[in-house]
């Protein structure tokens, strides 16, 4: 149980000033969550990679539904057994967050993927071609939104060409 | 290539090449033999499989899973059940869960057999290659016995596995093991001690400790460098608590200990396959009942694939088929230290460096072209020209017969 809850008890005293009980979520033993503005992340971040708690294990961008206006992303660190997620809530007409690529250079590449695949723009990143996507994939069209049409996709492809 | 150091060239390679698993577009930009910049471009396998994931049921979504990877199949299916089971609070038997552990390290075993034979091909060594090729047929025939496939398995099922392991079946495994072991052993020796190969590895594309932990490399190519990390002994999973395994460290960060990391892993499988048969549980295969439908959660599961740490992340909203299924593979990680390995090497070390990380083998195309930076006119590459490239720059340097053509087994 320490390989857990060690880790964890120091990221909860590092954090402490941007967890605010409603919220931070504990979603199962081995796991915390913070909800955090856009605003907020380089600050976290920064924090964790100065106090060497952990590594970035994955960015997981999530569509919660049209209906709710929101895109999430979802930062997972991981020490050990324990996994900490800093997820972050943004408009889904306005999505962006910054990039974390100058504390953690690994991170280009999973917000690259965020945004062709999410549409979630990464301010502060060098313009670049697509990593993921085809060349030819149609600009604004991110194939993990919900509203995503495979049909219709289909239909202006072969219009198209 | 007789270019003067003030000579710059881009030498892109790919997308098709046999060295990735994915296609992969590299260009290296070269300054005489050193390379002074390298960028990639992926994606030429993006196959849409999460999305795909959204449109199939809990169970759909598992064989889809499993096709991420046709080396390393087992550990895809074992990161997605392990999660789909933790939310549906389903409680899987022991023997299930021991079984899904023998399979786990005898896909360890073939995926660090097939990586040593390419790694040794692209050194040049091809007797090596056709060595471990051959013994590997010996895991693959195991695994054969087991499932009745070689290579996608389908040992996982909601709930459990789909087949038991008979006596038959683990005392064929214990034989098996001990003939590999033994070659193992042989294969330590080789890559330690013979001088030629050393030349190829020893001190070549080394990554600090420091490096490692910057580029947030995982699995062997980390532990090579000194990092311990192992998502087995770190957060253990299936049965991973009752039957643990010892995490393979060592120091130097070069290509050797990439290698040695690798092999000693592979006897470190021997160990605890050997266990797990001696005290294997008795009981059920299955859990007695699976849900068709998952409440609403979601679910973070790590496993320790042969490349190193596989992330799943899975989201239910409550119906019979995932909201989410995010896959985060090894090779992902390590693929941005072969940017920044390469740079200041000579290009004749890019195959190897490329191979340590151990990125999939499956295309078998490749298409390499050279061409001045800033010019149109070029001169077409393959892979294999690299490769016979690197292997003869080492040969002049141990003043060797240069006009030697390695045959190009993997080109199809």
């Amino acid at each position: 149980m320490t390989l857990t809850q060690k880790p964890l008890q120091r990221v909860e005293a590092l954090l402490e000033p941007w967890m605010k009980p409603d919220k931070t979520g504990r979603p199962a033993g081995n796991r915390l969550d913070i909800w955090l503005t856009a605003d907020d992340l380089l600050p976290v971040v920064a924090t964790l990679v100065e106090d060497e708690w952990g590594y970035l294990a994955a960015i997981t961008g999530l569509d919660p539904g049209v209906a709710t206006g929101e895109l999430h992303v979802l930062y997972h660190f991981a020490e050990g057994a324990a996994v900490l997620t800093l997820r972050v809530v943004v408009p889904r007409d306005a999505a962006e967050v910054p990039t974390i690529r100058p504390l953690i250079p690994l991170a280009a590449i999973y917000e690259q993927e965020l945004s062709e695949v999410l549409g979630v723009a990464i301010v502060g990143a060098p313009a670049r071609g697509r990593l993921f996507l085809p060349d030819d994939w149609p600009d604004g069209v991110y194939p993990l939104r919900k509203d995503f049409q495979l049909e219709q996709f289909n239909d202006k492809e072969q219009g198209g060409s | 290539m007789n270019a003067s150091t003030t000579d710059r060239f881009v030498i892109p390679i790919g997308p098709q090449h046999p060295a990735l698993k994915e296609p992969g577009h590299f260009e290296f930009t070269v300054e005489g033999e050193t390379v002074i910049d390298a960028t990639v471009r992926l994606g030429y396998a993006h196959r849409g499989i999460e999305k795909g994931a959204e449109g199939r049921n809990w169970t759909q979504s598992l064989y889809l899973l499993e096709r991420i990877c046709g080396i390393c199949s087992h550990i895809h299916s074992t990161a997605y059940v392990i999660g789909v089971e933790q939310m549906a609070e389903v409680e899987v038997p022991g023997r299930a869960q021991a079984i899904r552990e023998v399979i786990a390290e005898l896909e360890r075993i073939h995926s660090h057999m097939l990586w040593l034979g390419v790694a040794a091909h692209d050194a040049g060594f091809d007797s090596l290659f056709m060595y471990t090729w051959r013994d590997r047929e010996t895991v693959m025939d195991l695994l054969e016995t087991i499932s009745g496939n070689r290579v996608h398995y389908s040992a996982n099922i909601l709930g459990g596995v789909k087949f038991d392991l008979t006596d038959e079946a683990a005392a064929a495994i214990l034989k098996g093991i001990d003939f590999l072991e033994e070659r193992t052993r042989h294969y330590r020796e080789v890559v330690s001690q013979d001088a030629f190969f050393l030349q190829r590895t020893r001190n070549v594309g080394t990554m600090t400790r420091e490096e490692a932990l910057q580029l947030g490399v995982v699995g062997p190519t980390a532990r090579a460098s000194g990092v311990a990390r192992d998502v087995r002994v770190d957060a253990p999973y299936i049965a991973y608590n009752e039957f643990p395994a010892q995490i393979q460290l060592l120091g130097a960060g070069d290509l050797e200990a990439r290698f040695l990391v690798r092999i000693d892993e592979m006897l470190d499988c021997y160990r605890l396959i050997r266990e797990l048969l001696a005290g294997m549980p008795a009981g059920e295969l299955t859990a007695k009942r699976m849900p068709r439908k998952l409440k609403p959660g979601e679910v973070i599961s790590r496993v320790e694939a042969p490349r190193g740490e596989l992330f799943y992340y899975i989201r239910s909203t409550g119906g019979e088929q995932p909201d989410r299924v995010k896959v985060r593979t090894p090779t992902l990680c390590n693929m941005g230290s072969v940017l920044t390995q390469t740079v200041g090497h000579n290009l004749a070390d890019v195959p190897m460096i490329l191979v340590g990380i151990d990125p999939c083998f499956s295309c078998n195309d490749r298409a390499v072209s050279v061409r001045r930076a800033g010019r149109a006119e070029g001169q077409a590459w393959s892979w294999a020209d690299l490769r016979r490239y690197g292997i003869n720059y080492y040969r002049r340097q141990l003043n060797l017969d240069t006009d030697h053509r390695p045959t190009d087994l993997l080109t199809y």
